[in-house]
This record gives C-alpha cells, structure tokens and sequence, in this order.
C-alpha cells in the first residue's frame, strides 16, 4: 500500500469518527439541567450502586446525568475528564476525588466557570468544591470495623487485614483510624499484618490463605477493598476453617450475599451506597439551582428527608452493617 | 548476515524514514483539524469551549509532558537497539526520593532537584552496567528493575506515606505559565532540542543507529560501543528524573505509584514515531511526533461530545491508539515485504527479532 | 548435564527457598494452605507453559493477561448463561486460541515486531473488555464452582490436569517435530528455513498455541471460585514472562525447558506467601521480586560468559 493510498484511507476513517461526533453534539438536551458525577473508578461496583441511587433523583428531579470516571483509579484521567465537563459546560459536577490535590486544580476552573461542585466519598481541598457529601467521616468507618472486629473476637486475639494498594489513599485513612480504634479500645488485640491485594479478588483470596496459614492463632481478616472481601471469604472457606476464622469487611451486598448466608462472612459494613449518589446529585441540583448556600446547617434530598451539615461536609449518616438478617433487603 | 540486497535498500530505507516522519505529521494535522473542528463549540453557557480553545492546547501540552520525556529518554536506547521497560518505575522512584530529600531531609528544592536526577542517573547506570557490561538482555534486566525500582519506591514510603505541600515556587514548575506557555513545556522542549542534537549531530549520536543495526559491526569498527550504550541507559535515568519532578509539581503530590504504566505509551509513541523496536533506525523527530499524535488523539477524542456522551474516552482513545500502532507498523513493513517477496529472499528476516 | 545447567541452578534457588522456609517458617509446609497456592498458581503454569513456546520461537507475547481476562469473562458469561462446564471449556480455549492466532497472523503473516504488536493488543483487548464489562463482576450459577463436584476432588482434578498437559507438552517439544522445530526457528530462522522448515507457520503456531493455553487456564480459573472479576488477568504477562526468564528460557531464542520454567514459576509463587509467613513487610515483595528477576539474568550473564571465554 503506497504511501498516497494509506493517508486517504486514514483520513477517511478519521473522518467518518467526525461525522459520528457531529449530529450527536446536536442533540444535546436544550432547557434540562446536566449533573456530572464522576466515581474514583467505572468498574467499582460500589461505584455503579451509587449511580443507581444518583439515578434515581436524576429522574425525580428531572435533569440530565452524566456519568463518567477512570476505568481503574487514576488522579490524571479524573482531571482530564472534569475538564471535558467544562467543556460541554454542565451544570454542577459532583466527584469522588482520587487525589485531593491534584482534582482541585481542575475543579477550581469549573467553579470559576460558574460550574458548582460537589465531592462525594472522597474530598477534594475545600475551596475547590461548595461541599463534600461524606458518607462517614473515616473515624466512623474506621471505628465501625474496629468495633465490629472486636465484637467478633471477643475483645482479644490476632486479627490482619487486606487493602486495595498499599498506596490508596482511602483505604490508607481507614487504616489510620481502624489502627487508633485498636490502641485506644482494644490493647489485647494484635493487628499481625496488612497485604494489599490490587483490587483483585483473587490475590485476595491467596493472601488470605498465606495470612491463615502463617497466624494459626489468627481470628478474623478485614478487608477494607471490596473486592477483597468476597476474596478472603472465598479463601477461608477454602480452607475449611469457615467459623473459626471470621471475615468483615467493606463490601456490597450483591458480592458477598452468598458468603453471609452460608456464616463465611459475618456482616458487611457499608452505608447505602445508592443513598450516597441519590444525596450527591440532590445536593448538586440544589446548588445549581441556588438552594443550596454556604453555611446552611440542614438539606432536605427528595424521599430522603433531611441531613445534618456540619460545616460544609453534608453526612449521609453512620455506616451501615449488612448482616444475615437484613441483606436480602438490599440489592447493590 | 547482511548481504549487499540489505546495503543498497539502506538508501531505500533512508528515503522511507523521511516519508514515515511526513506521512505522521500529515495525520497529526489531520486528526488536530478534525478535532478543532467537531470538539469546539459554543456550550450550553455561552462560552467557547473543547479542543480548539487555548487552555486546552496547553492542557495538552501539560500531560505530554511527561510521557513525551519518557519517550525522548528511550529513542536513543531504542535506536541502539536496546529497551527499558523500567522508565516509569523510575520516575516514581525519583518522584518519592525527592519528596523525601525535601521533606525529611529539609533539604533546599534547587539541592533535592539536582540530587534526584544525580540518583537518576545512578540508578539508569544500573541498567547500563547490566546492559552494556555484563552484556545481558535488556528485555529482561529492564524487567527486573520495572520491578526494583517501583519496590524501592514502595519500600521507601512503605506503601503509605505520601508527600505534599511542596513549595508553591515548586509548584509553579507543573501549574503555572511562563513566557505564554506552560513552564514545564520550556523543559521538555529544551530536552528534546538537547536529544535531538545528539542523537542528529553528534559523533556519540550517530553511533547508536550503528549499534543499534550491528553491535558487533560497530565493535570492528572500532566504535566505544559498550561506553555509548551505558551511556544511552544512564541518560534515560536521568531524564525519567527530571520527568517525576515535573509529575509531582503538576500533580502537587509525590507518591510511590506515579505514572504506573506510562512506559507502554513511551514505547508506543517511539514505535509509531518510526523509530524500529530493533534498532539502527528512527529519528528524535519522529518520536516528538509519536507523543503529538498519541496526545492529541487521546485528548481530542475526549472532547467530541458523543464520546463524553458514552463515557467511554479511556477506553475509545485506548482502542485506538493500539489500532494506530498497528496500522503505523504495518505500513512500515508492507513495503519491505513486497519488495523481499519480489527478490525472493528473507533479508533481515523482518519477523524474527535479533537478540534483544 | 551443562545443557541444563540454567535449569539446575533455578531447581538450586528454590531448593534452597524451600530450606529456608522450612527453617524460619515451617507454618508454610501445610497441606490445604500449599494445596490452595498449587491450586491458584496452576493456571499461571499453564500460561507459562504457552509463553515458554513463544519466547524458545524468539518471540514474546505481552498480551497474555489480557487475552486471559477476555476468556474468563467470556467462559463466565457462557457458564451463566446455561451452557455446561463440558463445552465452556473448549469455548474459552476457542476464544483463546482465536486471540492468539490474531497475533500469529500479525508476527509471523505480516512480519511485524512482536513486542509491539503484543503491546497494542494489550491497549486495545484490555480497553475494549473494559468498555465491554465495565469491571464489574460476573457471577457463576452453583455447580460451577469445581465442576459442581467438592472442593478436594475439583482441586485433585485441576492439579492433575496441570500436571499431565506440562509433561504431554514438555515430551512434545523433544519429541514431536513440530517441538523441534520451534527450538530450531528460534535459533535461526533462515537457517531452518533452508532446512525444510516453514518459519512463519510454526511462529504462528507458537502464538495460537499460547492463546489456546491462556483460554484453558482461563477455564481453569473460572471453576475454583463462584465470581469472575474483569481484571483477573491484570499483571499476569509479568509474572509468567519472569517466571519464564527465571526458568532459563533465553528471551534470545532457541533454548529453554518447560520444567525450567515451572521451577521459575515456583520460585517467584513462593516470594509472598514466604513474605507472610517469615512477617515481612508487604511493601517489599516488588523489590524482592524485581531482585530475583536480576540476579536471575545475572547468573546467567555470568555462565555464558564462563563458557565463552
């Protein structure tokens, strides 16, 4: 294929990709208001429940809603793709923040835009966004798992734990608090070890089996990724040792149903996740639409009634626990 | 071997360069008009906004940066023939050792900058005295220190710790502007004008095409081969640290996972910029090409509406920028197949890699 | 006995591991704990088994993670859908074998560099399944997990099933014609050519094969748990290529051994459980990993310097 030949083919493929691009631009809604939520990562399940709930008030409240992220976590793409809002010029943005610096460069353009932001999950600096929509405050995460951990192991014993990476920065927060929960309440527990499994269930599952293997005294693992959890399940029932090994976690419902059923995994905890992205895209709205100022100390979200702002961090509330007896009433 | 068919399509293969490095600036141009043209509009708040407006170019420009010094770091190791998959890890290496000679150390930004490209270059010594001294594969030792230096970085931090608030004179180096353009463009340009004198003008420079078509040709000839490509590693190391200086202002933040996974574009963009994987062809120019055209695909794909709309600019851009390298190799290679088959011979034996 | 002497020493390193743990931590010399890492690891030997083909033809395949996510999800998705594990099975060795041969066409029909043309199939498999799956988890029907039959007998199954292909292909390689003549393009293509051997064809063999082996070990992952995440295969060509290159197989062509590269594969296996039980920090693994990579080619330089000179 001579050279001639090869560019006319390219161009015209080139070209065809622009035609696609054209008419779609056209149909862009008039009058209807854009949201944009951005999740740390597409694929996250916990992430796809959140927009479930986001949804959900996008259809109560008539806007139209844009959902878009990094397909893994990656603080580089999540700036790129607030910038591609800004430039179809939505409304309001609402992001959970893979890195706290890093967004707010971004997300300072859009606010200067006349674009209001919200962060939700996971907090960006504070000028560069009206309000963080917290679902718990770390020390309530950490503390709730610690707790539980705990109860569990009748307040004394060897315990580990599994992370996402060894560098995530919500799960290294987590880590903080559960570690501070461990020293102020419980002195006669050990944490004996934390192995990072990747955001893959199945390193999870072989981590598990080492930990198990290696802290014969060990009682209970914590995995505070998600995918971890359904993997460490996976790992002691492998082994057998299903009652004397328990296993908490941060995870879905969906993913671990079959392991709480079958004893495997004790309890879940969580917050409703479809709670977090149904308040976000309220609280989103409302500040778009000028309900929502500084300073309030209430916000009233659709069906969900009011939540406490403390500051300008609006709380879902507590987490959540997933149990035996309630996880079939929940279905992310 | 090389038979004489080989010497007389040298000339060929020197013409084809040439038509490589034009044919890849016609698509930048081309794929930069078609974006300007269907990613710049006029938004539902009546402002211009998309590819064509200025903060975006030099967005662009911004996030190449660092990619495209990669890329620049491994066109004379490429062109000699070697590779070094270890780049990025050693961008977050440097990235964490600066944040801690800055932080734990307390020592002054000009000193911490000047010691981590010293590191850098240490540490792309290691690859060098691997390489060029012990004469192993650089596939596999760069492999084994893509693992190292991310452990290192790992280690270093223990995984946790990650350090910001960097001076805001520091900062400026990622965010800020200088003379119309943004400051981090300054010194990648300044280091591809660097790179492209050596490799183009330089005694040292031309050697790496030679040592790239035939090491042991070059041995004859009584080239410094294993001094010049040492050389190539260790000047890799030293730009990948200048690159994670540039990461960490713009991200405002060092940490142990920094451009995990740039390295695969680095290659692809040196790749499509004509550069053989093999060695002993290829050009500084067409590699600054390569990033041009990979960044820009990246970015303007995510600025057409239908594909925010689907939300698939990742994954779209990524489909494509593997298509591209495809179509770019196998347009490099066609041609020599037609005429091998014409002459009835296996020639180099395009398909087989040399030692690598 | 110098011929394997690559193949020795790789045995004398984790011989020498396995002393050292069995000495500081002989927690790891459990039954079920060691019968679950075999288990986990049994796929990623299976892969290996394919990369060693491909790198012995002077080739590299980086690729094979995403070739491997693509047919777990593809096997995941068929199995919940109702098809039995009895023709899932040859499916995802299908699909594998079709992505492979898709690389053979490009390498070995186009004469393209196959580093590259494995690197944009990485971008573009890994995109595409992304855009595909969006990461999210497929989850099996009972009756997948182990073939439907009880966690000792399916482990039984799948080690056996390990154990049996590496010997049949490491018997074929010697053996079969088709074997030799992979060792013999790898060392040198034109030479073989002038033999009577038809280069391109078993290049592209070699990468059909790695694809089809990837598609079964895919398989094999799928029946040892009841949900198949996306990014299974994330960072998988690392591990098999380094197992590969630790096992003696020379990345220049030509030479290597299948048991060579399943000792390298348990040398690298056995660094993190090793980690957990002798209490080290998880924060080393990458560095010891990217240690054992080096000394490993080191080693290596060292002998065919001794053996040259």
């Amino acid at each position: 294929m001579n050279s001639s030949r090869r560019l006319f083919l390219q161009g015209t493929a080139l070209a065809l990709v622009g035609c696609l691009a054209s008419p779609l631009a056209l149909t862009a809604a008039e009058g209807k208001a854009m949201i944009a939520l951005m999740p740390k990562s597409k694929g996250n399940a916990y992430f796809l429940s959140c927009k479930i709930g986001a949804d959900r008030a996008a259809k109560e409240l008539g806007v139209e809603l844009l959902f878009d992220g990094p397909v893994d976590s990656n603080a580089a793409k999540q700036n790129e793709i607030v910038e591609n809002w800004i430039t179809l010029g939505v409304d309001a943005i609402a992001v959970a923040a893979e890195n706290k610096e890093g967004i707010s460069t971004a997300l300072r353009k859009a606010q200067k835009q006349g674009i209001k932001v919200v962060t939700y999950d996971a907090d960006a600096l504070a000028d560069a966004r009206s309000f963080f929509v917290n679902q718990a405050t770390p020390e309530g995460i950490g503390y709730a798992l610690m707790d539980e951990a705990a109860r569990l192991c009748g307040n004394t014993g060897e315990f580990a734990m599994i992370t996402a990476s060894l560098t995530a920065a919500n799960q290294r927060e987590w880590q903080k608090k559960i570690e501070k929960r461990l020293a102020e309440k419980y002195p006669q527990m050990k944490l004996v070890a934390v192995r990072p499994c990747d955001d893959l269930k199945d390193k999870a599952q072989s981590e598990a089996t080492a930990l198990m293997s290696a802290n014969p005294k060990l009682k209970l693992i914590m995995s505070i990724c998600s995918p971890g959890v359904p993997g460490a399940a996976e790992a002691v029932k492998q082994a057998g040792r299903v009652g004397q090994v328990k296993v908490i976690g941060l995870g879905l419902p969906n993913e671990n149903r079959r392991y709480v059923k079958e004893g495997v995994i004790d309890s879940i905890i969580l917050w409703n996740t479809e709670n977090l992205g149904y308040l976000s895209v309220y609280a989103a709205v409302a500040l778009a639409n000028d309900q929502l100022k500084p300073g309030a100390k209430s916000f009233k979200a659709g069906t969900l009634g009011e939540f406490k702002i403390e500051g300008d961090q609006i709380l879902l509330g507590k987490p959540f626990l997933f149990n035996k007896e309630n996880i079939d009433q929940f279905d992310f | 071997m090389k038979t004489p068919q080989t010497l007389e399509r040298s000339h060929g293969w020197r013409k084809w360069l040439l038509r490589h490095e034009t044919l890849l600036l016609v698509v930048l141009v081309l794929e930069w008009s078609l974006f300007y043209y269907f990613g710049t509009s006029v938004n539902r708040r009546g402002m211009t906004v998309g590819f064509g407006t200025l903060d975006r170019q030099f967005d662009i420009l911004r996030h190449s940066c660092e990619i495209g010094l990669l890329a620049l770091a491994l066109t004379p190791v490429i062109l000699a023939g070697g590779i070094d998959l270890s780049v990025a890890s050693l961008l977050g290496l440097c990235a964490v050792i600066f944040g801690q000679l800055t932080h734990d150390l307390g020592l002054s930004l000009s000193i911490a900058a000047g010691a981590t490209v010293a590191l850098g270059a240490l540490a792309g010594g290691l690859n060098a005295t691997l390489i060029a001294g012990l004469r192993l594969p650089p596939l596999i030792v760069t492999l084994g220190t893509y693992s190292l230096f991310r452990g290192l970085a790992e280690a270093l931090t223990r995984g946790a710790v990650t350090y910001s608030d960097f001076a805001p004179r520091f900062l400026s180096l990622g965010q800020d502007r200088w003379l119309a353009l943004p400051v981090q463009a300054w010194v990648f340009f300044a280091v591809a004008a660097g790179m492209w004198m050596l490799v183009h003008r330089t005694v040292a420079g031309r050697s790496f095409r030679v040592i790239g078509f035939s090491p042991e040709g070059a041995r004859f000839a009584g080239l410094p081969v294993t001094r010049n490509l040492a050389g190539v590693y260790v000047l890799a190391g030293a730009i990948a640290a200048i690159a994670a200086l540039i990461y960490t202002a713009r991200l405002g933040q060092a940490k142990a996972d920094a451009a995990i996974g740039y390295e695969l574009f680095a290659i692809a963009a040196v790749v499509l910029g004509g550069t053989s994987i093999f060695g002993g062809r290829g050009s500084v120019t067409g590699t600054l090409l390569g990033v041009a055209v990979i960044a820009v695909l990246k970015n303007g794909l995510a600025t057409l509406p239908v594909v925010i709309r689907l939300n698939a600019a990742e994954e779209i851009s990524g489909m494509l920028t593997g298509f591209l390298l495809l179509a770019a190799l196998a347009g490099s290679t066609i041609p020599k197949l037609v005429s091998a088959r014409r002459n009835r011979s296996w020639s180099n034996g395009s398909f087989i890699s040399p030692s690598p | 006995m110098s011929r394997y002497s690559r193949e020795l020493s790789v045995l004398a390193v984790l011989a020498a591991m396995l002393l050292a743990l069995g000495v500081w931590a002989p927690g790891f010399y459990r039954l079920q704990p060691l019968l679950s890492l075999a288990t986990r690891e049994a796929p990623v030997l299976v892969v290996a088994c394919g990369m060693v083909l491909v790198v012995i033809a002077r080739q590299i395949d980086i690729s094979v993670g995403s070739q491997f996510s693509i047919c777990s999800v593809a096997g995941g998705l068929l199995a919940a859908a109702g098809w039995p594990m009895v023709l899932v099975v040859p499916a995802s060795v299908a699909i594998g074998a079709m992505l492979g041969m898709l690389n053979g066409a490009l390498v070995a029909g186009l004469g393209l560099p196959s580093i590259v043309v494995t690197l944009a199939m990485l971008v573009t498999l890994r995109q595409g399944l992304n855009l595909f799956r969006q990461g999210e988890f497929v989850t099996l029907p009972d009756g997948v997990q182990w073939f439907g039959l009880s966690q000792s007998v399916g482990q039984a199954l799948i080690l056996a099933a390990t154990g049996v292909l590496v010997i049949v292909l490491a018997a074929a390689l010697r053996h079969v014609a088709l074997g030799r003549q992979i060792y013999a393009v790898g060392s040198d293509a034109e030479a073989s050519r002038l033999a009577g051997i038809r280069p391109r064809w078993v290049t592209f063999f070699a990468f059909a094969a790695l694809g089809a082996l990837t598609g079964l070990a895919a398989a094999m992952n799928v029946v040892q748990s009841p949900q198949v995440q996306p990014l299974s295969g994330n960072g998988m060509e690392l591990k098999v290529i380094a197992a590969v290159v630790v096992g003696g197989v020379a990345i220049s062509g030509g030479r290597g051994t299948l048991w060579g590269a399943t000792a390298g594969l348990m040398v690298l296996a056995c660094i993190s459980p090793a980690l957990v039980h002798l209490h080290i920090e998880a924060y080393w693994e990458k560095a010891i990993q990217g240690a054992v990579i080096l000394l490993a080619a080191i080693a290596e330089g060292l002998r065919r310097r001794r053996s040259d000179a």
